[in-house]
Order: structure tokens, then sequence, then C-alpha cells
């Protein structure tokens, strides 16, 4: 064992997370610059655009690096966004903490005064709050005409520019601009006129909508083929306009995933409302990257899409309009798989009296029992959880049966829902009551029918009548594209179904940041704790007094350095120093109105906060309004303030184990102690 | 070719306390565990150095658990810490800093130790009469029938370990929880032999704090049930549910010799005869009309679905930890082996049903007279909950022990200091005959008098981690705690504002004088009096079983190392 002391006055554990989360400082707001991850070792690299990603690539050998990227992954598992904001937060915050020391205020003051802080300001901003079925009023008050589109779509290309160093880039970047302007939602399939345009009326105010569409109609009739019609949303799509405002505003600018958001709404809306609820299901959708088609050409299809190899799709094609006999394994389709928890003999020896070298393989048998059992039940389609094995597949493929692996849980179980098929671990539990009936197997085609032959995976959609899923189809040129696409989309998709789960959401654009800082303000200068903690009501009032501005400032001044730099990427200021400026303008002017909150609603509802007159795109802010999630980002802070409030309380190291003469050996074997 | 070597003779350290490491490794002991102290105590981070999970602690019980420590002197006190802790749960860091510093303190004294022993025994004897005896001014009584002496135990707890990260709201969440799944554990019939019952915490990491919640009754996470169906379960003629429990492995591996080979004839299969044994199994208990099984570990997919197309319940990974409360609740014996199945190891469940929690399932099952609660216990990371878990069950084993000893002691360093005057003021009034009996002069036993008040008095001092100044009044003997850096002030009202405990405030002048370290230090003229005040609904308080033995621990164990002449390690 092994003991460290970890801080003093100059906290080391503070400024390595400082120092880390300024890494991601390029992912805050809308306008996220893309980074290269390289792995020095297999010379490898990948697009990535979201901090988790990034804390994840990075090698994190000390403890905070590791608490911090704990942090952010529990952030991105429960909510999937918010993470850029708890990362940034974590970094202004611990150097705002390590201020607060230098300074000389003790540690428990610093905690209680900020956890306190926090949770004024978020009772605070409840009243920003706007509920679900006042989104759609909120977000359709017109300000400005959208007049401005084309300078608009330029701004958005010079803004994704780091992209178009590629060379490869620019048809897939050319296709998302032009997706801005010219096309119009591929969203609702519908049955008819009714439905389209209740939809062109409702969203003739955001400027994704605005085009008025004559070709309106072809498009979207392509985008679901034909015999999908039946399946399709009914008319009552005006339930869904409201979503379709709160996705455009949970976007933050992402058009591609806004259309297929709304695709997904207006087809759950009708599910839902058979439910009795409003949620989005998130189980019940799944992706599917499709390389070698323009952007343009991603859509929601229903059932399941997933690639298939070329052997595989000709089993599809002889299908043609079977229904088939479907079967959902839950495990691996291997002869050495067995279930979780089953420990494989080690010291069982075989005895093989009578050789017999003409018998095959032993691997044979396990095939031909595996496919007889599939045959005698007329199986024709086999979704596995886990992997096939290779002969299994070819196997089953000259035997007419399709084979797929690697089927999410959710998908097995929409399946299961849909054909009555229950999951079976081994082919041998199979009886007929696990075998489900009812699902159609098709290659998938996109919305013009373009040929598929992109190679050697082949994307296939499986259906089943009345299945709740959905697959979400991701089309991109660039292969190095397709993971951050699929990233993004979840993203949005998540923001929406957690909008719906909190049933409110704030007004973006930094509203709530601001009067957070408003109020930290106040605050401050109010006598007396901030709440009924049993460190303050220790502390004799000269103290408080004093701790209290400078630590409030502190917390404060985390949100101040949020706002600046989300203006400055957005570039809509040119410096931290100048976007300063304009977030303390805006703070007097909410003092001086009296009302803060009043004042940043006011703001919002004409357009968006922190506007300024030398804004260099003052429609850009004007014509779209953005919200935020209630939970996700009131979390975000939340873990982001405890992780710097664990770390500042940390003031050694324990390393366990015994590695006392690899300490001993290592250049900071002075900092240790033993015992 | 092997090769004999010879034994190497033990070695012999003679005074182990004397010896530079010995002093050294205490201090280093002492130094972690008094950073560690109290609600401003700072936190350590355990990890191997090699990128393994980072537990951040406070808690005794970890770190000790986690020191590897090489000093035998040191050991001893460690293990007797420790055993002090699976006892009664709290009070930890309190035996092993009140230890070290009667070490330090006693040893440094120019008293020969069995003298030391002697006397420091009877003081203690007077520390334990004084705080069992209804004048003792640090302790409170509590009254089981109002809730706020309890909640304030309970959200003392909760408070003294910082990595827990509870914000205030979140505090009085978790005390009405811990305080309501105490009162699901007393037994609603009063019989003569009350047997309180077991609250079992189920980790649901995450989650915000305020999402916790409990639920009388046993939760299993049962992650294949369907939630849209109704939940149909068989139930015997009396209308009860009956249940099989199994401790041992279901999954059809039994065959697996720990030790040997198994030689079988090709074509002979050791899993599929295993198989038949466990659907054998499944066959006997569907016969036997039980309608709910049970598995602390695996079961066969195939031995599940057999069972499942017999309208009985299977639920598998159930994990240790609800064994025991799953056996006690419905009386069913665990068993351990699938080849005897008695009738007589079935137990019955009254009802049972379906409980979603953050997209977790949970089967729900409710006995005839439920003594079980279930604690869903949420926190956002995975290091703060597991700090918080133990937090709880210390909590609610303190809530046990308080059963039996209705008291608390004052917190906030209150008591050490309050016991510390008392000390004071009564070895100074001793009669000579005392001295006599313990065969030492009267100024021996105001040196070990002085060094175990000056022990007392830095437990009390350790809960200051700032550079905080700490004072005591002549009045009660509380600890004050002054913050570093002083603004300028006059009065010494202005210096303080509340004592560590939370009884007296700054209103009246109550005499406060600096504590300090060496000499000094102020004697009350007469017994520290019991504050007349109200009980303040916000006090801190100790559990008074854990902290009565922890100071009994502690002067033990420093005695017992005193006392050391000799170590024999042996070195092979």
């Amino acid at each position: 064992m092994a003991f460290r002391d970890a801080n003093a006055r100059r906290h080391i554990g503070l400024q390595q997370l400082s120092s880390l989360a300024s890494t991601g400082r390029t992912f805050l707001g809308p306008m996220k610059l893309h980074k290269f991850i390289v792995d020095e070792i297999t010379n490898q690299s990948s697009l990535i655009c979201s901090a988790a990603r990034l804390i994840g690539s990075l090698d994190l050998t000390n403890a905070a690096g590791q608490l911090l990227n704990e942090t952010i992954q529990a952030q991105n598992k429960e909510f999937k966004t918010g993470v850029s904001t708890l990362l940034f937060l974590v970094g202004v915050w611990s150097s705002a903490v390590v201020e607060c020391l230098q300074q000389n205020i003790p540690v428990p003051a610093i905690v209680s005064l900020m956890s306190e802080g926090l949770s004024s300001c978020c009772e605070r901003i409840q009243c920003l709050q706007i509920p679900i079925p006042d989104v759609k009023r909120e977000l359709s008050i017109p300000i400005n005409s959208c007049s401005h589109q084309g300078d608009d779509c330029n701004f958005k290309k010079c803004q994704v520019s780091p992209l178009a160093g590629f060379g490869s880039a620019k048809p897939a970047l050319a296709s998302v601009v032009k997706a801005v302007g010219d096309k119009s939602p591929p969203v609702l399939s519908g049955r008819g006129v009714p439905a389209s345009s209740c939809l062109t009326r409702k969203l003739t105010h955001s400027r994704h909508f605005s085009t008025p569409g004559k070709s309106r109609f072809s498009s979207q009739q392509g985008n679901f083929q034909p015999y999908w019609d039946g399946m399709g949303p009914s008319a009552d799509l005006c339930g869904c306009c409201g979503l379709g405002h709160l996705a455009v505003a949970l976007s933050h600018g992402n058009q591609t995933s806004v259309k297929l958001l709304q695709s997904i709404a207006a087809h759950q809306q009708e599910r839902a409302e058979c439910r009795g609820s409003s949620q989005i299901n998130v189980a019940g959708v799944a992706t599917c990257c499709v390389l070698g088609l323009p952007e343009s050409y991603s859509c929601v299809s229903p059932g399941f899409v997933t690639l298939v190899s070329p052997e595989q799709a000709t089993v599809i094609k002889h299908f043609a309009d079977k229904t088939l006999r479907v079967l959902l394994v839950d495990g691996d389709l291997t002869e050495q798989y067995r279930h979780l928890g089953f420990n494989r003999p080690r010291n069982v020896r075989t005895i093989l009296e009578h050789p017999n070298p003409q018998g095959g393989r032993a691997g044979d048998t396990w095939l031909r029992r595996m496919l007889d059992i599939l045959m005698s039940f007329e199986v024709n389609l086999v979704l596995v959880k886990g992997n096939v094995c290779e002969d299994f597949m070819e196997r089953s493929v000259s035997s007419g049966i399709l084979v797929i692996g690697c089927v999410a849980r959710d998908v097995l179980r929409a399946f299961g829902a849909a054909t009555g098929a229950q999951a079976v671990t081994y082919l041998s539990q199979l009886d007929a009551s696990c075998v489900g009936n009812g699902a159609q197997a098709e290659l998938w085609k996109a919305r013009d029918g373009r040929a598929l032959d992109l190679g050697e995976l082949i994307p296939a959609r499986i259906g089943a009548g009345g299945i709740d899923l959905l697959t979400v189809v991701l089309t991109t040129a660039l292969p190095s594209k397709a993971q951050l696409l699929e990233e993004q989309f979840w993203t949005l998709l998540y923001r929406l179904h957690h909008a719906l789960k909190d049933g409110k959401v704030f007004p973006g654009g930094g509203a709530v940041e601001l009067l957070c800082l408003s109020h930290i303000q106040a605050l401050a200068e109010q006598p007396g704790p901030p709440g009924n903690d049993k460190a303050m009501r220790e502390l004799p009032s000269p103290w408080l007094a004093e701790y209290k501005s400078i630590v409030l400032q502190a917390l404060g001044s985390g949100w101040k350095r949020y706002l600046s730099m989300l203006l400055c990427n957005t570039a809509r200021a040119s410096s931290e120093l100048e976007a300063g400026t304009l977030v303390d303008h805006h703070l007097q002017t909410a003092a001086a109105c009296g009302s803060p909150s009043a004042y940043i609603l006011e703001e919002f509802r004409r357009g968006g906060v922190l506007r300024s007159g030398s804004d260099p795109f003052p429609d850009q802010v004007t014509d779209v309004k953005v919200c935020d999630n209630v939970a996700a980002k009131t979390e975000a802070w939340r873990r982001a303030l405890d992780l710097v409030l664990l770390v500042l309380q940390t003031d050694a190291e324990i390393i366990t184990g015994s590695r006392r003469s690899q300490i001993l050996n290592s250049p900071m074997s002075n900092e240790f102690m033993f015992l | 070719m092997s090769r004999l070597e010879a034994k190497k003779p033990p070695l012999f350290i003679s005074e182990p306390l004397t010896g530079d490491a010995v002093s050294q490794s205490l201090s280093v002991l002492s130094r972690i565990l008094k950073s560690s102290y109290g609600p401003a105590g700072r936190l350590k981070q355990l990890h191997n150095g090699v990128g393994g999970c980072v537990c951040t602690t406070s808690q005794s019980s970890t770190l000790l658990g986690h020191l590897s420590i090489s000093q035998p002197v040191l050991r001893v006190l460690t293990a007797s810490v420790r055993n002090h802790v699976s006892r009664f749960s709290d009070c930890g860091l309190f035996a092993a800093i009140l230890c070290c510093g009667f070490i330090e303190n006693f040893r440094s004294l120019n008293v020969a130790p069995f003298t030391v022993i002697k006397i420091s025994r009877h003081l203690l004897g007077l520390c334990m009469e004084h705080l069992k005896s209804e004048a003792c001014g640090c302790r409170v009584s509590v009254d089981f029938s109002r809730v706020e002496t309890l909640a304030c135990l309970v959200r003392s707890i909760l408070t003294s370990k910082p990595a827990c990260m509870l914000n205030k709201t979140e505090v009085d969440h978790l005390t009405s929880l811990v305080l309501k799944a105490f009162i699901y554990t007393v037994p609603s019939r009063v019989e003569t032999n009350v047997v309180l019952g077991k609250c079992v915490i189920i980790p649901v990491k995450g989650r915000r704090v305020v999402d916790s919640t409990v639920f009388p009754g046993l939760l299993i996470e049962a992650p294949e049930i369907q939630l849209g169906k109704p939940l149909a379960v068989k139930r015997t003629g009396s209308n009860m549910i009956k249940i099989a429990l199994f401790s041992v492995s279901m999954s059809g591996d039994g065959f697996n010799p720990e030790e040997g080979t198994v030689a079988v004839h090709h074509g002979v299969s050791l899993e599929v005869s295993e198989l038949n044994q466990l659907l054998h199994v499944g066959k006997q208990l569907v016969k036997d009309e039980v309608g709910l099984v049970v598995c602390q570990k695996v079961m066969h997919p195939s031995l599940k679905q057999s069972l499942k197309e017999n309208g009985v319940l299977a639920v598998d990974r159930a994990g240790l930890s609800v064994m025991e409360p799953l056996g006690r609740m419905t009386g069913s014996q665990p068993i351990a082996s699938i080849h005897s199945l008695s009738p007589g190891c079935y137990g019955t469940l009254k009802d049972l049903c379906i409980e979603s929690f953050a997209s977790k399932h949970f089967l729900r099952l409710i006995p005839e007279d439920t003594v079980t609660c279930s604690l869903i216990l949420c926190n956002r990371s995975e290091t703060a909950w597991d700090e918080l878990k133990r937090v709880c069950e210390t909590a609610e084993h303190m809530l046990q022990l308080t059963v039996k000893e209705p008291f608390a002691l004052l917190g906030g360093g209150c008591t050490e200091t309050h016991l510390a005057s008392y000390i004071r003021y009564k070895s100074s009034s001793l009669p000579a005959s005392t001295f006599k009996d313990l065969d030492c002069s009267q100024t021996q036993y105001q040196l070990v008098a002085d060094g175990f008040c000056r022990s007392l008095e830095s437990v009390a001092r350790s809960l200051s981690h700032d550079g905080e100044e700490i004072l005591t009044d002549m009045v009660y003997g509380h600890s004050w705690f002054v913050p570093s850096g002083s603004p300028c002030v006059s009065k010494w009202s202005d210096l303080v504002s509340r004592c560590g405990c939370g009884m007296n405030d700054n209103t009246e002048d109550l005499g406060w004088r600096f504590l300090q370290g060496q000499s000094g230090c102020p004697v009350i003229q007469g017994c520290p009096k019991e504050p007349s005040a109200k009980v303040a609904d916000l006090l801190a308080l100790d559990c008074f079983a854990a902290k009565c033995s922890g100071l009994q621990v502690a002067l033990e164990t420093a005695n017992l190392i005193l006392d050391l002449s000799y170590i024999i390690e042996d070195q092979n």
C-alpha cells in the first residue's frame, strides 16, 4: 500500500480535470467542430464529434481522469445529451474552485455554498420551463420572415467547413445543404392531401418547411414503398405537428435528423394513441447505416433494416412475398456456445472406443442436427442476438433459411411481440409454440428505387404485420461519417424522448444559464446562507458574508464562461472578452427591468436571448428557436459540480495491492509513504 | 531435484514501540484517519494505480480494509477497529483516532506502562459511569414515539460521509426513507422475543438520489418478466404461493469436477444427463404445486422454459444478498442440491406483483407477515453509490442498536470535550484512597488523566480540517469551531456561532476558552452542566452503543499495544 498527499493549495486533481475538460470546448453549442482521434499504435483514426467519445478515447490513467470518464459515460448512457455541457462545466468549475482555494476559503464552505447555490438556481429556473402542450405556441410566434434563407445556408456551410477538408466530402456536404432548402419533409407518408396541407400550414414559420413544395407529393410517395401504405399513420397528423416543432427546437440545427425524427413521431403517434401515452418509444427504433448513397436518402422504414451478404440476399429474393416462420435465438448460434453462467467442464475426457475415420468432423453432426430442427419446424427466418458460426450460415443459405446474427435485444422483442415467437437459447429447446409466424423479407430500396448493389453488403428489410419497430436508414457517401450520423440521430431521438418524459422543456440558446447568472448575483447580495446547511449554520456571519460572495461568483463564472464560449463557437462574438461584455450587458438589462425571468422569456419569444445589434447574422438567431431538455441539463450541471466537489475534497491517493517495489522504483517514489 | 532450505530463525524485536519506523507509520496512519474524520473530512482515492476503478471514500471500514500494513503494531490496531466496526458499523474512525491518540500521549509519559494501564482503566470506568448516569450532560434520550431525535441520528450519519455527495433535499429524503425502512422491519405483533427484520438494499446506479424509494416485501430483479401481461401465478388450496429457493447453481454444469478427471465414453453426454436431471427436478416442482422458483445462481434455459410452460414463475441470478431474508420471510430452506427435494423445504408467500423502476423490472414478494423491506437506492456515480450504501447500512444498524439502548450522544466533538472536562474536574477531586488502590501517586494519576483528556480532545480537534481553532465553553464543555483567517471581530460571540452538536448558540456568554494543544487546558469549576435547552431540530447525534464501544476498544487496544515488549516475527 502506498499513500500520497494529492493536494494542498495547488490542487493536482482539479488541475487535471480542468486541463482534460479544455479539450472538449469546441463541442459546445450547435456548431460543433469535428476531431480526429488517431491511434498511435495502429495508426487508425476516427472522426468524432462528441465529448463522450473524446473522453472515452483518451488514455486516462490518473484517478481524476477516470472519475471524469465515469461521469461522462453515465450522463451519456442516461440522456445521450448534455455531455459537452457537463465536460465544459467540469473544466470551468475546477478552475473557479482552485481560485477560491487560493483565496483561502475553507473546503467545506466551498462545497456547501456551491451545492446550495446550484440547488437554488435549479429551483429558480423552473419558472422558465415550457410545458410540452405550450411548446407549439411558444415556438410559432413569428418575428421575422424567412427571407434570408440563402445566407443562412451559406452560413451553415462555412460552419461545418472542417469537413470540407476532404475532397470526397463535397458531394455529401452539398446534399446536406441542399436538403435545407430544396427538400420538403420526407416525413409523413400519410395518404393524401389533407395531411400534408395541414402540415404545411402549421409549419410555415419554420425555415425548414417554408419552401412551397411542388414536388412534395412525389417525393413523399417514394419515401415509403407502396406496400407500406396500409401501415403508415392515418390522416390525423395535426397532433404530431406539435412534436414537429419540438423536434426542430431540440435539434439545434441538425436538419437531416429532424426529418427522420418527425417521421418516427408520426408513425409512433398512432400507436401511442392506442396505448394512451404520448411518449416516444426508443426501444422501438433501430438504425442501419447504408454507405454509398447521399445523405438525403436517409429515411425511416417500418420493420427491421439490416445489411446482408449477397448469398443471403439471394435467399430473400427467393422468398418473394411469402410469409415467413420466424425463430428468435437469444444467444450465439455456434456449437461451442453455452448460456451465461455455464462453466465449461475442464477435466472431462472423452474416450472413443471404436475410432471411425469415415465419421467426418464432429461439427458436421451438430450442423446437420440443427438444420434438421429448423427444417422440421419449417423455419425460414432466424434472428440471432449473438454470433452465428460461418458454416451454419453457409448451410442455412443453401437450405433456403435466412439467418441473421447480431440482432439487438429490442429488435428480437419487437419480433416476438408481433409474430408470437418466443426466444430460445438453444435450438434443441425448440417446440411449436416458440416459432412465430407472419414475417416478410425483401431487399430494401431507396425511395427512387435506385439499385443498391453497392458492394459486399446489401440492405434488406424484414417486417411483420403490426410490428412496433422502425428502422432509421442513415445513408452517407462517407464511411467515416457513418458513426457520427448515427450518434447525432440517437442524440436527437433521446432529446425528444426525454422532453416528452419530462413533460416540459427549457427555452434554449442560453436562456436558463442567463437566469442562473442573474440569480447567482442576487443570491450573493442577499444576507444569510443560501440554504439551511449545517456547515453554514456553524459559520459566524462575518466569514459567511465574505465566503458567500466569492464562492457564488465562482459558481456563476461557470455559466458565464459557458455563455461566452457558446457565443464564440457560434461566431456571434469574436473573442471571449467580447462575448463576456455582451453577457454582462444582457445581465444588466435583465436586472434593470425588475424581473429577470420575464425579461429572458420575452427575449426568447422575440427570437432568442443574447442577441446583439452587431450580430453578423441577425436572422440566424431570430428564426430558429431552440429548446433544451430539462432533466438532462440540470443533471449535467449537478454531475459536473459533484465531480469537481468530490475531487476538491480528496486529499490523498491510496494505491492498493502490493506494488511496493514498483512504486519505489518509479520517479515519483518520493511522493509516496508506506505503512 | 528438490532442495531443502534450512529454516530461518524467528526475528525478535524488543520494545517494539520505541522504533522510528513504528512511530513514523503510526503518525502516517493517524494522519490518514484524522484527515478523513467528520462531515468535513477529506476523501481518499483508493485505486490500484493501473487503471482499476477508483473508490473515493472516508469510511474506516473501506480504508482499513484496503490498507496493507507491514507493521505488526499497527495491524493490532486496525484489526481491533475493524472488529468493532463489524459489530457496531459506526464510530470506527473515532475508535481508531482515539487509540492512536492514547498511544501517542501515554507513550511520552514517564510512567511505567502497567501503571498507565491501571490508571487509564480507572479513567475509562469514570467515563462509562458518567455516560450511563442520568446526569450525563452529553447524552440525550431517544423517544421512539417521536421522529425528531431519530431523524437527527440518521441525518448525522448520512452527512458524516461527504463522498455520498448529498445536498440538503437529498439528505432529508434519505433520512425519511431510512426511518421508513426501519419501521417496516419492526414486527407489528409484540411477542416476548422481538426479532427485527431486514432491509435489503437494491442498487440502481446512475439515477438521482431523490428517486430512491422503499417497498415493503422483497424485490428481486426479473429482467425477463413481460410487463404488458398480467402476472399469472399458481396458488395452493389455501390461496398461498408455494416457493422453492435454490442456492445451488441450476445452470447444468454440476458435473464439473473440482479436481481430478472424469472419463466418459464417446456418445455419452454429461451435459444432457445433467439437463435431464434438472428437468426431472422441474417436474417434481410442478407436481408439488410450486408457483415460484427462485435460484441464487443461473438456471438452464431449458429448465426455465419447461417451468414456464407449466405455469411456474422462475427467477434466476437472485444473488446471495437476498437469500437469507428470502428464506426467513417465506420459511423456506434454501435447497443446496438438485438431487434431494424434500417437501419440507418449500416456503409460502401471500402475494406477488411486478414493480418497474428506472427501466428495471422487479418481482415484489409479499409474505404473510412482513418484516422485510427493500430500499431502492439511487445515486449518480458508482463511487458515491458505494459510499451511500455503506452509510445507509450503518444508519439501519444504528437504529437497531438504539432500540436496545434508547440514548444518543452529542456529536460534533461535544461529547469528547465534555467528557474531557468532566474527567479533568473529577480527577482533581478524587479521594486519596483511590491512588492507594491503584498503587500510584497523585501526580502520576494527574499525568495519565491529562493524557487521557488530550486524547479525547484530539478527536474533537480532528473535526477541524481547514485550520479552524477549537474552543470549549466553561458551562457545558461543548466544542466550538472558529474559522481561520479571522475577519476583525471584537466579541467572543462574533467569533463563534453554534457549538459542534448544534445545541447551543452564541446568545449567552458561556465563557469560551481556546482548547490548546499541550498545556493550559481549562478546568471547569464544577461538573459540566447538562444543557437546559430543548433538543434542537438539527442536532448532530452519535450512536450511543457504538461510541461507548469505540471508547472502550480504543483504550483496551492502546493498553495492549503499550504493554507489548516483544514482537516475534516468523521469517520463513
